[in-house]
C-alpha cells in the first residue's frame, strides 16, 4: 500500500467518522485532493478513516457543512511522539545529557603510550608531545593532523629519525623509530707516530701536543703528536701528512693471457628436489677442451616462500684463451699503473703521487722488468696506545 | 463538446490506436484477481458498505460487489479498492 509521502514523520489520525453525509465528505475530500486512505465502513453507518493530522485539523468547516461527527480512535506518528516526549521532558533531557557526555568522554584523549624508544626516556617523548599538544584529557578534535605532529616530533625529539603518532580510539600511541647513532668508542690514550721515514708536509693537531714541524725530517715510529700534554695524557688526534718515498720493482710479461668464449655452448636441464637433481635434457658427452659452467636455479615459489622443488638450468660453454702482445710501451704503462693503484689502496685515497722515477728498466724471457721511485703525499700518522708503568 | 471535436476525436483514437478512456475520459478499471480493483476516472462515492460500493462515473455509474471492501485510497479521479471482489456491474449510459 502506497501510504501519503512521510505520513509517519507528519503525523497520521485514524478517525470514526459518523452522521448522514459520509459520502458527501468523501467526495469532497477526494475533489480537494485531501489525502484519506484506508476507509473501512463500519456497522450503523459509521466509517473509519486515515487522514493526515494537518488535514484534520482544517476538517471543520467540512465536517459542519455536510453535517458528521468525527471522533479520534488512533494517533500516530512523530507528532504525538514528541508529545509524548515532552510529558517525560526530564528523561528526555537526561537521555540528551548522558549521550553528551558519552560524546564528549570519547573525544577525549585518555591514554598516551610511547612505542619504542630505548635510550631516549618516555617522560621527554611525553613533554615534547604535550608542547605539540598530545595529552590526556586533550580534546581528540584539537589535535593537528598526525603527519604535522609526527614531523614536530620528529625535528624536536634529538636521537629520533621518526616519530609516528597514531590514534585508535581515546589512544594516542607515539612510535618512536631511534637514529642508530654510531657507537662510541672508548679510545686509549694515545700517541700519533709516523708509519714510515719521510718530511712533514702539513701537519695539523686536534689534540695532543705537536712534536714536530712542516719540512721535518723525520723517521718510522718518531712521535708526531704526543698523547702527554704537560701533565695530562690526551687521546692525541690530527692529521699528518708527509711526502714518502716508495721503491717498486715491477715485472710485466709482454704476452698476457685471456680468456674468451667461442660462443658454442650446451645447455642441461635438471629438476631438483632438496639437493637432489635429476637431469632431463642436454645429455651426450660434451666435447670441448676448455669450459666454463654456469648454473641457474628457479625453484617454485609460493608468494615468496622459495619451495625446495624447481628446475635447474646448466650452461656449459666452451671457452678459449688467446694471448695479446703488449708493446714494451704498453706493458711499462700498465706496470705503471698497477704501482700506483696499489700505492693509493695501501696508503689510503688521500695519497697523491708528486713524482715517479724509473732508476731502472730491461726487456728479458719475454718480460719487462722495471725500478720505480714514487714520491708520494700521504698520511703518515699511525696511532700508539700509551701504557702505564710498563715493566719497571 | 461539440458534434465536429467529438467526431474529430473518435477519428484520431480509431487512426492512431490510442487508448479510449485518455481521449473520451471513460473509466478505466483494472482488477488484480479478486482482491484490488483500482478505478480511474470516477465521479464519486455514493453508497459503501463492506459489502458494496456504487461509484458516479462521467456516465453511468459502477456497482462493486463483494465483502469486506476498504477504500484504500481515494484522490480526485483515481480510487482503490481492496477486499474480496465478488461482482463489477458496468452501468453506462453513454451512446
Amino acid at each position: 500500500m502506497k501510504l501519503p509521502s512521510l505520513s509517519q514523520m507528519r503525523g497520521v489520525v485514524t478517525i470514526v467518522v459518523r452522521g448522514e453525509g459520509i459520502k458527501r465528505l468523501i467526495n469532497e475530500l477526494a475533489r480537494q485532493g485531501v489525502e484519506i486512505w484506508d476507509l473501512k465502513p463500519l456497522t450503523d453507518g459509521k466509517m473509519e478513516m486515515n487522514i493526515r493530522v494537518t488535514d484534520f485539523l482544517q476538517l471543520r468547516p467540512l465536517l459542519k457543512r455536510t453535517g458528521c461527527r468525527v471522533k479520534v480512535k488512533k494517533r500516530y506518528g512523530m507528532p504525538f511522539v514528541m508529545m509524548r516526549l515532552w510529558g517525560r521532558k526530564w528523561f528526555v533531557f537526561g537521555f540528551t545529557v548522558f549521550i553528551v557526555i558519552i560524546f564528549c568522554l570519547s573525544s577525549l584523549v585518555w591514554d598516551v603510550k610511547v612505542v619504542g624508544n630505548e635510550k631516549i626516556a618516555s617522560e621527554d617523548v611525553l613533554s615534547a608531545a604535550r608542547q605539540e599538544g598530545i595529552y590526556p584529557f586533550q580534546w581528540i578534535f584539537r589535535l593537528p593532523e598526525q603527519d604535522k605532529l609526527s614531523a614536530n616530533l620528529t625535528r624536536n625529539l634529538p636521537g629520533t629519525s621518526w616519530v609516528g603518532v597514531s590514534r585508535t580510539g581515546t589512544q594516542i600511541t607515539i612510535q618512536v623509530v631511534e637514529a642508530a647513532e654510531p657507537v662510541k668508542k672508548l679510545m686509549n690514550p694515545r700517541h700519533l707516530v709516523s708509519k714510515s721515514d719521510g718530511i712533514v708536509s702539513y701537519i695539523y693537531a686536534e689534540r695532543g701536543q705537536p712534536e714536530v714541524k712542516k719540512n721535518d725530517r723525520v723517521r718510522k715510529g718518531q712521535i708526531l703528536i704526543s698523547g702527554i700534554q704537560g701533565n695530562k695524557i690526551v687521546v692525541s688526534k690530527g692529521e699528518v701528512r708527509g711526502n714518502v718515498w716508495h721503491e717498486y720493482n715491477i715485472e710485466v710479461p709482454l704476452v698476457r693471457k685471456q680468456k674468451i668464449y667461442t660462443g658454442e655452448k650446451k645447455q642441461r636441464g635438471y629438476l631438483f628436489f632438496g639437493n637432489t637433481a635429476i637431469q632431463l635434457t642436454g645429455y651426450g658427452k660434451v666435447t670441448f677442451e676448455k669450459s666454463q659452467t654456469l648454473t641457474e636455479i628457479d625453484p617454485l615459489t609460493w608468494r615468496s616462500m622459495k619451495l625446495p622443488i624447481g628446475w635447474m638450468s646448466e650452461k656449459v660453454l666452451e671457452t678459449t684463451e688467446i694471448e695479446l702482445k703488449l708493446s714494451e710501451d704498453e706493458a711499462m704503462k700498465s706496470g705503471l699503473e698497477r704501482a700506483k693503484r696499489d700505492i693509493i689502496a695501501k696508503n689510503g685515497r688521500t695519497s697523491v703521487i708528486l713524482e715517479q722515477k724509473i732508476l731502472h728498466e730491461k726487456t728479458d724471457n719475454g718480460k719487462v722488468y722495471m725500478k720505480v721511485l714514487f714520491e708520494v703525499e700521504q698520511n703518515i700518522a699511525e696511532e700508539l696506545p700509551i701504557v702505564h708503568n710498563q715493566g719497571e | 463538446m461539440s458534434r465536429f471535436v467529438r467526431k474529430f476525436r473518435k477519428w484520431t483514437v480509431d487512426a492512431l490506436d490510442l487508448p479510449k478512456d485518455l481521449v473520451f475520459d471513460l473509466p478505466r478499471l483494472t482488477l488484480i484477481g479478486g482482491k484490488q480493483l483500482y478505478i480511474e476516472n470516477h465521479r464519486g462515492v455514493v453508497h459503501f458498505s463492506p459489502e458494496s460500493l456504487h461509484l458516479e462515473l462521467n456516465k453511468g455509474y459502477l456497482e462493486v460487489e463483494g465483502s469486506g471492501l476498504v477504500i484504500k485510497e481515494i484522490m480526485p479521479e483515481e480510487v482503490v479498492i481492496e477486499g474480496r471482489i465478488d461482482g463489477i456491474k458496468y452501468r453506462g449510459t453513454e451512446e
